[in-house]
């Protein structure tokens, strides 16, 4: 009688979804404007051409990789705030792979990848291993890391990386060196689209298989579920914490490298980016799960590269388009609502039909 | 997992060929301007601001209709979908103000023949500078900051006559170097020649590196009145805004302390009590008349494409404010001796950091 009644996490984050557009429509209305159209414009952005169809995916491409990260971290209790630092020290290291390795293509990628994931990773350790040995809340540890990281490239791209006259972003990576190649880019007619959907695509399974099927990943839920009893059980809840907070930053690492050197081509100084924050409602709306960071990735993904293309047609102005693609975010987020209620559903559904089965039961027990 | 694939394939076949039909509303008569903003908001009292107003003029008018977007981010590429969302939705002349879209529009020049673009502060390059070219469709425009600035120097100098000057710059850019060296070259014109007694220490010429963050603005600010700044000239966007906000604070307070601002009259930005403003003038170029000019000159089928246009004292394209409450009379007419003798090129200002001046 008292087995829970665990509600589906894709039910869950289809209605997320639902009342964030409807959040959304509200506030288009408020404004006046009529949502239907609103809507039809943002999608017809993000999907009209197969080149849009390619900046979305191009931009939910650096989105899954952050939520991966952040995802990740979850999994073990840790809350990675530091995704931002980690994709700049990530994207810096692949751009120096960009200027400076020459190596043919089937060795390159596997080198870049390896790059951008090995500093990630190192900026993502330093927060876990401060955690794990002085016990510093990891979420104080990565915000201090993202502003190390900024200031760094600061002061690192002018004085290495700078270009002929600009001061303030890193020369151009050739095109050859970038992550782009010239079938995608034909298959899709141009944008922005890079090799980094490979690399999005193989994480999501790699990191599926490691949290459902291995050892470790075994031991890493166990630690996120209750670090007492994982340490209680013999697992070594320090190590996993460290080793949590490398892959965290690996991926977010990777998701710079798709961002500058991908999606852009080279590094601008002064920007701490967005998407370190943004994947964090990814890695919510998609439940930590990266089945679930896939499909929220693309999601937002065609919100964010839509959104300009509804401001041009419809005369919802920029700030109020942010606004309410943020307000879709923000409800999008709040899906553990969501799962409290259709757990209240489901549960409500099977003590009626115990009801009626203990009640079919005792009728028939009458008639013996 | 094949499954899957297959289902997304068909839902992106079927979602693009259902989102690419239908077409724009056509039967609009008037010209469709576009504006993609740079870093920072639309009421940035400077880059951004400026351009916009000069579109906004001509739309008032009624000769055009327009429309600005807002890039998610500051690379080519955001800067190339927000173009091309423009462009997609009918608006064929487009404005970009901001160096930072030189690359941008080197692609988009080819990309969007049939487009008009103008860039402001920039001419159109490729990403590696190998290659220099402006097409039909394009007009640049630079502005000789460095007169401006040197205007601006001078007329603090004569109204304040004794005491020290700091300059807070945002980003290291050529744009705002120049105002920097201009208003050092005024300040160095004016102890020599017109018997002011002005300091500039090299200590008290920064730059924050940003033109959005305030809260540093007014720290650097604060700290240049500790050490005894009595103007100080900031070129630097929403950093200049913190350091307005600290002078307004002192000022409030009683102390004796003043700014000089940058791109637009900000005057109004710098009212706190009894319609009192702090700012003492404004190192401007006339971003609003760029802007408006190039749109007149479309319509009038006189678009100057392929030719890279320079603003300065001798077109009007730069100054300081008609008005300046904070200035004597006899300091605003000095000025204005000084701005016709820029016009008539008997001084000329460097528009390079020359022996003598700080960074």
């Amino acid at each position: 009688m008292s087995t829970k009644v665990k509600s589906n996490a894709f039910l869950v984050a289809i209605s997320a979804v639902i009342l964030g557009l409807i959040a959304g429509g509200l506030l288009m209305m408020a404004i006046g404007s009529n949502p239907f159209e609103g809507f039809y414009y943002l999608f017809r952005g993000g999907l009209m051409s197969m080149e849009r169809v390619g900046n979305t995916i191009a931009t939910a491409i650096t989105l899954m990789l952050v939520g991966l990260s952040v995802a990740f971290a979850f999994k073990t209790g840790l809350f990675n705030i530091g995704a931002s630092g980690q994709m700049l020290i990530g994207g810096l290291a692949a751009t120096l792979v960009a200027h400076y390795v020459f190596l043919p293509r089937v060795i390159y990628i596997p080198v870049i990848i390896l790059a951008a994931f090995a500093a990630g990773a190192l900026w993502g350790v330093i927060p876990g291993f401060l955690k794990a040995k002085f016990n510093v809340h990891e979420v104080v540890a990565t915000i201090m890391m993202n502003w190390i990281a900024y200031w760094s490239i600061y002061y690192f791209i002018p004085a290495y990386l700078k270009g002929p006259s600009l001061e303030t972003e890193s020369r151009s990576i050739a095109i050859e060196q970038s992550l782009r190649s010239d079938w995608l880019t034909d298959f899709f007619g141009g944008g922005y689209i890079n090799l980094g959907i490979f690399v999005a695509v193989v994480a999501v399974i790699v990191v599926k298989y490691v949290l459902d099927k291995t050892t470790l990943g075994f031991e890493l839920k166990a630690v996120g579920s209750n670090r007492f009893c994982a340490e209680y059980a013999g697992i070594k809840v320090n190590r996993n914490v460290i080793i949590s907070m490398m892959i965290a930053g690996g991926l977010a690492g990777l998701a710079g490298m798709t961002f500058y050197t991908g999606y852009s081509r080279n590094i601008q100084i002064g920007v701490l980016p967005s998407m370190g924050f943004d994947g964090i409602a990814v890695a919510l709306l998609g439940a930590s799960n990266p089945i679930g960071v896939f499909f929220s990735a693309l999601f937002f993904g065609l919100l964010q590269s839509g959104k300009g293309f509804m401001n041009a047609m419809t005369d919802v102005p920029p700030e109020i388009a942010d606004t309410i693609i943020a307000t879709i975010i923000y409800f999008t987020a709040t899906s553990v609502l969501f799962s409290r209620f259709w757990d209240k559903v489901g549960k409500r559904k099977k003590e009626r039909n115990d009801a009626r089965t203990a009640k079919a039961e005792a009728q028939e027990s009458d008639h013996e | 997992m094949k499954k899957i694939v297959v289902v997304l394939c068909v839902l992106l076949v079927l979602t693009t060929s259902l989102f690419a039909q239908g077409d724009m509303e056509s039967g609009e008569q008037l010209l469709k301007v576009g504006m993609v903003t740079d870093a920072g908001t639309i009421d940035d009292k400077s880059f951004n601001q400026g351009t916009w107003e000069g579109i906004l003029k001509a739309e008032e008018e009624g000769l055009v209709e327009a429309k600005y977007l807002k890039p998610s981010g500051t690379t080519e590429a955001d800067y190339l979908k927000e173009i091309g969302n423009l462009y997609d939705a009918g608006y064929h002349f487009i404005v970009t103000p901001g160096f930072k879209f030189e690359t941008a529009i080197f692609e988009a020049q080819d990309k969007w023949p049939d487009a008009k673009f103008v860039i402001l502060d920039g001419e159109p390059h490729s990403a590696d500078y190998s290659e220099f070219r402006i097409e039909d469709n394009v007009v640049g425009v630079y502005w000789a900051e460095q007169e401006s600035g040197f205007l601006a120097g001078i007329a603090a100098a004569l109204q304040v006559e004794e005491g020290e000057f700091g300059f807070i710059g945002g980003m290291e850019i050529p744009a705002v170097q120049k105002f920097n060296w201009g208003f050092q070259q005024g300040i160095m014109y004016a102890n020599e020649n017109l018997g002011t007694d002005i300091m500039l220490k090299a200590e008290n010429v920064i730059y924050q590196g940003s033109f959005d963050n305030v809260a540093a603005g007014q720290q650097i600010a604060a700290s240049m009145f500790d050490k005894g700044v009595d103007v100080i000239f900031a070129a630097a966007g929403g950093v200049g805004v913190g350091a307005i906000n600290e002078a307004k604070a002192r000022a409030k307070a009683g102390q004796d302390v003043w700014i000089i601002g940058v791109d637009v009259d900000q005057y109004p930005e710098g009212l706190y009590t009894d319609g009192k403003s702090i700012i003492l003038t404004s190192a401007m170029k006339y971003l609003d008349r760029a802007s408006y000019d190039m749109i007149k000159h479309e319509l009038a089928g006189t678009f100057p494409g392929g030719t890279t246009l320079r603003l300065n004292a001798t077109n009007d394209g730069i100054g300081i404010p008609v008005e300046n409450p904070n200035l004597d009379a006899d300091v605003e007419a000095k000025v204005a001796e000084m701005y016709q003798m820029l016009k008539d090129g008997s001084i000329t200002v460097a528009d390079t950091q020359i022996s003598g001046l700080y960074r």
